[in-house]
């Protein structure tokens, strides 16, 4: 019984860590609709960058917030603007699936130019520390996550709700020409969107640096997860990404335990077929999902 | 001719600039980018410093061996690499090459070649149990690790903590490409065979992110010895993992990769590494009297790199080279069956080399000498333990309680 | 040596044809430089090539002709290698066992493709992504019949019968006569039906099934080609690895590479795949040779830089880029689906002079300039121009295909001219040439799509409010002026309505009420009208009438002749792109030129 319920607690965490990479993601690819396969590479920026200071500064890895955040926002902001908008023309919007793999490649070298193959670790400063919740155990570290996965998913609901720019962006994700019709600079939206997705993904490596070593590759780890999170939440359904986190973390931890190691990828991606292919609006994704980027 | 000359540089472009008056090439086969890369370089330095050796003491039939990389990024890249150095470059034998599933596909090619094949560092069994003609292993295989893990497991980690073997539930875990598969398929057999319980067995993807069900598996199975055979990112996750959900087993025994590696430890930390066991090849902290020559490797890497050896890979790489060339050098010639007929030749017996052990090739031409010695992280370090030739240091047991 | 092989390609003559002894200079030089050469490696390095752009053309069936973005066709390429190694090992020959992994490729193609198809865009290339990790897992967990982690080994028996030869040159040649068999292949379903249905299909959907196209057994079909191309190039490959391991046979990274080089060299044209594989494979190589050595990652830094400028500076492959700068369309690659019917020939000049002045009709609001447009070699619209004056509506009809959406297109900034210009006068009664949508917008230009486009999950209100935010900041005030635009348009009631429930009726009003939330001061509406019943006709002229009164001035398609008389007070007609009569409806409609148009010659010369 403890067992399960410690599976059930891994499962949940795990889930929290799958939502916040996610959640920029589905940002991105809700509205600007794009597949990034470079917000993976995102990640492993994020981290390397949350490394650098934690170890050179010798700060909490937390502080790092102030920087990678914004630094990340930039850099979805250029990939956008100096990436993405060029090849929005293109006869084949396919080509920018190709762009981001590019920029993925380029990234993923350009951090074994720099850092080498090995593994940074970033100082846990008491992130690691398990905490008893009765039976089951968890770490400091994880709960943060999870709560930091539940207050983006807030955060993002109330500005798409509520502020002008996400009005804006909403309009841009329904129908992109109606909205320039309108006046909106769907350009500029993008540029704002892509950024915004990155930033959270910038949030998401300063909370995962002191949990995972941090490596060239580890974007790869995190980025197929993602897309499954996010095609099962609905596209661009930033709750449906959270709660579809949840599942996907709760699969890997119950499949993991009771089928093998070995094949709970095939699982979760076996599971993640089956209901693309029953439901592919996605299993959160409702009639007013896409409306609601919120 | 000519107009052949032409196209072939004019096809190429390629920068092939200083191998022009080179004497006697050797190809050196190994993983140089990709996610290899690492222990790639690590394991061709060692057959570079072996090289610069020999060419001090007057080269290999008084021509100096000069070396021509091979990136062997991927299989199809590892053949066309050994294709480039065998037909393009000209090399005498091709060395590497650190992945079992490259120098398989690259050792293929080679030997319908018919160019000699040396490998100092792959550790599946497929490399050798296929018989070519020209392809010989100096290093200890899986087979060796699987069987000096259960050993050891056996005759000292078991006495030490006042266990019968027999009583120690084990379980298995492993990386499932072929590096981990097949260590682990050797030590499960060889475990049965010595009459040990395996509790559980389980495989599970390098890339993973999250390896705490593996933990609990092991935990709802009562294993009290643990045996992974992993790359780096997921010994570090294993060992936090089991850490952090309170997951003590007896003993830890890695199976070389990620478990010889200074950075896991950092990473890990002293207070969970320390105690730790790992077999692997030789590594540093040992006792040199059963390694004569690794000081002076050190100080040839320290002096050409200037950083320490990052692991045992550039060493075992290292003996395996300096055996071979000395012996092409001790043989008739650089022809393909010259070669074969040296190494054939070779009888070098145990002790005497820098990685302990001694080099002869048996009929599938792996070197039937090899093996692998046991190490265990204490304050930190990881230090020889096993066996007691090469120790430098008694095994340390948790303090019961 | 051998002539060098030739293939005839579907394409144009003249221009086509030079491109067509290029393409075959190239396909000729990938067989006789190696074979000149004969060296193991270079040829080694067209093996990869010929291999590579063989597996592209393949994968380009279903990528680029039914627009199925796969990246997973690993699969069918790890299926035609584990069925030859496995059957080889067996006592069975490669050249069986390459057909009967294609079979099994098929049939897997088939089975894991049906369901996927419902699948759009991106969703379907993820599926496709997931399907080869499933694979890949179970290659590796199966291990009795695959050896899992470890891989299968061939034996080294040469010989043509083994397809393993010591020699490098009989593996070229296999692989080059695939390549041609894969060429030849696309050549032949790019010209049949089943390519021009599969492009339909790609297009647009529900027009191509209106046309009769069983679209899912079209594109089931280009998988199963598709699949079975890959396995037979899968079990190749193999014996000429002589090793395989799923890591390396179900792989994402190759399976992109082969999506990589079709979408390089040009997806949905035959011979774009070649192009992109001859052009990369050697800069791949080039950069590991030269610069593998000298950094850790420098030379996968440079070829993902590489690929970044080559998507970039040539978005739509070699061909779209030989195409441009050659200056022209080759016949092969130009939107196949348009077949170009006889232009009428019409006198360019307007012949019927302007219907006089309605009073309230004021000055020049919007000057249309010579606006030339082409797609593919189609010249869409040739040399427009018109004035449109303040207060005023003009009808813009023709008949079907005669480019007037394609006009509105331009007049609002959708599309670019090729040649022209359009200016509009804005407040401070100069004229400015706005270059994109939002600019025409700034100036006041709203349009309405042919096609309603709404926010379909919004509701009404919030769909008004979108309109409403361009002139107002704050929110409280933007949903004031919805709510009265929704009023003024009749949609009061519906407020808190889903978009997706209104009538066509109403989601053409939501249209009109959400361009007019922005108070445009020009208005260009695409069929309004267009399949609403009478009643709704009434209070659409209505409404229009109410509109310009309140002096914006109006541009309407339309096919409602009731409404075209009685509303416009100029009315343009376009034909073939042309402007072939303006002027007051009652004379336009009774232009012999405008009946031809219509109705065809011998009508017009009945008439006559």
């Amino acid at each position: 019984m403890t067992t399960f319920l410690q599976i059930l607690v891994n499962g949940l965490m795990l889930g929290g860590l799958f939502a916040i990479v996610s959640i920029g993601l589905t940002l991105i690819f809700g509205i600007v609709k794009v597949v990034n396969f470079a917000h993976g590479e995102f990640l492993m920026a994020g981290m390397f960058i949350t490394w650098l200071i934690t170890t050179r500064l010798g700060l909490h890895p937390y502080a790092a917030v102030i920087i990678v955040v914004p630094a990340l926002f930039v850099m979805g902001a250029l990939t956008q603007r100096l990436l993405i908008q060029p090849l929005m023309s293109a006869r084949d919007d396919h080509v920018q699936i190709f762009a981001t793999v590019g920029l993925s490649t380029a990234l993923i070298n350009l951090a074994l130019l720099i850092f080498g193959a090995d593994i940074a670790n970033t100082p846990a400063h008491g992130l690691r520390a398990p905490i008893s919740l009765g039976p089951v155990r968890v770490l400091t570290g994880q709960l943060y996550i999870f709560g930091a996965a539940i207050a983006l998913v807030v955060a993002l609901h109330l500005m798409m709700k509520h502020s002008q720019i996400g009005r804006a962006i909403r309009a841009v994700a329904q129908n992109r020409s109606a909205a320039e019709l309108m006046g909106i600079n769907v350009n500029r939206i993008y540029i704002l969107s892509f950024g915004i997705g990155a930033a959270c993904v910038g949030l998401a490596a300063v909370l995962i640096a002191p949990l995972y070593p941090t490596s060239s590759n580890i974007g790869t780890y995190f980025v197929l997860t993602a897309f499954v999170v996010v095609v099962l939440g609905g596209l661009g359904s930033i709750p449906g990404a959270f709660f579809g986190a949840l599942l996907i973390g709760m699969l890997d931890a119950l499949s993991g335990f009771y089928i093998g190691s070995d094949l709970r990828e095939a699982v979760v991606f076996g599971v993640f077929l089956v209901i693309l292919i029953l439901k592919p609006s996605g299993l959160f994704g409702n009639r007013r999902a896409l409306s609601h980027l919120s | 001719m000519h107009i052949r000359h032409l196209l072939l540089s004019a096809a190429l472009g390629v920068a092939m600039a200083g191998s022009a008056l080179a004497d006697v090439k050797i190809g050196a086969l190994y993983p140089f980018s990709g996610p290899l890369a690492l222990l790639g370089d690590e394991s061709a330095r060692g057959l570079e410093i072996a090289v610069d050796q020999i060419n001090a003491s007057g080269g290999v039939h008084g021509e100096k061996v000069v070396l021509e990389r091979g990136d062997a990024v991927d299989n199809n890249q590892a053949i066309g690499e050994a294709r480039r150095l065998v037909s393009l470059v000209g090399v005498k034998a091709v060395f590497g090459t650190y992945s079992s599933a490259r120098v398989i596909a690259a050792s293929q090619v080679t030997d319908l070649a018919g160019i000699p094949y040396f490998e100092l560092g792959a550790v599946a069994d497929e490399v050798t149990s296929r018989n070519l003609k020209y392809l010989f292993r100096t290093n200890p295989t899986a087979l060796h690790m699987g069987r000096a893990a259960i050993d050891m497991l056996a005759e000292k980690i078991a006495p030490g903590l006042g266990k019968d073997p027999k009583d120690l539930k084990i379980g298995i875990i492993y990386e499932d490409s072929s590096y981990g598969t097949s260590v682990a398929g050797h030590e499960a057999a060889y475990a049965n065979e010595r009459g040990l319980t395996i509790v559980a067995k389980s495989g599970y993807p390098a890339n993973t992110v999250d390896m705490s069900s593996l933990v609990l598996e092991l935990q709802d199975k009562g294993a009290d010895v643990v045996l992974q055979t992993s790359y780096q990112n997921d010994s570090v996750l294993f060992l936090q993992q089991a850490h952090e959900a309170g997951y003590k087993p007896l003993a830890i025994i890695g199976g070389g990769g990620g478990y010889s590696m200074q950075p896991t430890a950092d990473a890990v930390g002293k207070d969970i590494i320390d105690g730790v066991y790992d077999v692997d090849f030789t590594q540093y902290a040992v006792n040199t009297e059963a390694t004569p020559g690794l000081a002076e490797f050190v100080a040839a890497y320290r002096a050409k790199y200037g950083a320490e050896p990052r692991s045992g890979h550039s060493l075992a790489n290292y003996m395996g080279a300096l055996a071979i060339l000395q012996a092409i050098d001790a043989g008739e010639g650089f022809e393909p069956d010259q070669i074969v007929a040296a190494a054939k030749a070779i009888d070098i017996p145990d002790g005497t080399t820098a990685t302990g052990f001694g080099v002869k090739f048996d009929e599938t031409h792996q070197n039937e000498r090899a093996w692998m010695m046991g190490m265990q992280w204490q304050d930190g370090k990881l230090v020889t333990v096993y066996p007691d030739k090469a120790a430098v240091a008694p095994m340390r047991f948790p303090v019961a309680n | 040596m051998s002539s060098s092989p030739t293939l005839s390609l579907p394409g144009g003559r003249n221009a086509a044809l030079l491109q067509g002894a290029g393409f075959t200079a190239i396909l000729a030089a990938l067989l006789v430089v190696p074979l000149a050469i004969g060296n193991d490696f270079v040829t080694h390095i067209f093996i990869t090539m010929c291999l590579m752009a063989a597996l592209s053309t393949a994968w380009n069936l279903v990528g680029g002709f039914a627009g199925q973005m796969s990246l997973g066709h690993g699969v069918y390429y790890g299926i035609g290698a584990y069925a030859g190694v496995i059957l080889m090992n067996m006592g069975i020959s490669p050249w069986i066992g390459m057909f009967a992994g294609g079979l099994i490729a098929m049939v897997v193609g088939v089975v894991i493709s049906y369901p996927c198809f419902r699948l759009k865009g991106p969703f379907y290339s993820l599926a496709s992504i997931a399907f080869l990790e499933v694979f890949r897992v179970l290659a590796l967990h199966f291990s009795s019949l695959t050896g899992g982690a470890t891989g299968l080994m061939i034996p080294l028996n040469l010989g043509w019968t083994w397809m393993v030869f010591r020699e490098r040159w009989p593996s070229l040649v296999i692989i080059f006569g695939m390549l041609l068999v894969t060429l030849a292949v696309a050549a032949a379903v790019r010209r049949s039906r089943l390519g021009f249905y599969l492009i339909a299909t790609r297009e647009r959907e529900s027009a191509a099934r209106a046309a009769g196209v069983q679209t899912v057994r079209v594109r089931l079909i280009a998988v199963a080609i598709s699949s079975f191309l890959c396995a037979m190039l899968g079990t190749f490959h193999a014996m000429y690895l002589t090793f395989i391991e799923p890591a390396a046979m179900f792989s994402l990274t190759f399976s992109i590479q082969i999506a990589m080089f079709a979408l390089i060299g040009g997806l949905g044209t035959v011979r774009g795949p070649l192009l992109g594989a001859v052009l990369l494979v050697p800069i791949t190589e080039w950069a590991r040779a030269v610069l593998g050595a000298s950094a850790l990652g420098l030379h996968g830094f440079v070829y993902g830089s590489v690929l970044i400028l080559v998507v970039l500076f040539m978005p739509n492959g070699i061909i779209g880029f030989l195409s441009r700068y050659a200056g022209k369309q080759n016949a092969e690659d130009a939107a196949p689906a348009t077949t170009q019917t006889d232009t009428i020939k019409a006198p360019a000049t307007p012949l019927v002079p302007p219907a006089p002045d309605r009073a309230g009709i004021g000055a020049d609001i919007m000057r249309v300039e010579h606006l030339n447009k082409h797609f593919g070699g189609l010249h869409v619209t040739r040399d427009i121009s018109f004035t449109l004056r303040e207060g005023e509506i003009l009808g813009l009809i023709g008949p079907n295909g005669a480019g007037k959406t394609t006009l509105f297109n331009m007049l609002s900034g959708f599309l670019s001219p090729d040649s022209g210009s359009v200016s509009l006068r804005g407040p401070d009664g100069k004229f400015h040439t706005p270059a994109n949508p939002a600019d025409f917008a700034a100036l006041g230009m709203g349009r309405t799509f042919q096609i309603v486009q709404p926010f379909a999950a919004m509701t009404v209100e919030e769909n008004i409010m979108v309109g409403a935010f361009y002139r107002h900041h704050d929110e409280k005030a933007a949903r004031e002026s919805a709510r009265e635009t929704a009023w003024r348009m009749g949609l009061g009631p519906l407020l808190n309505s889903e978009a997706r429930g209104l009538t066509i009726g109403g989601l053409k009003r939501l249209e009109v009420a959400r361009v007019m939330a922005m108070e445009p001061r020009v208005l260009l509406l695409d069929e309004v009208m267009a399949g609403i019943n009478q009643t709704d006709v009434r209070r659409a002229i209505d409404l229009m009438l109410s509109i310009r009164d309140s002096g914006v001035s109006i541009i309407a398609i339309e096919h409602v002749m009731q409404a075209v008389m009685s509303l416009s007070d100029r009315v343009i007609v376009l034909a073939s792109g042309e402007v072939i009569a303006e002027g007051d409806p009652r004379d336009v409609v009774r232009d012999p030129h405008v009946i031809e148009a219509y109705l065809g010659k011998e009508f017009a010369d009945a008439q006559a």
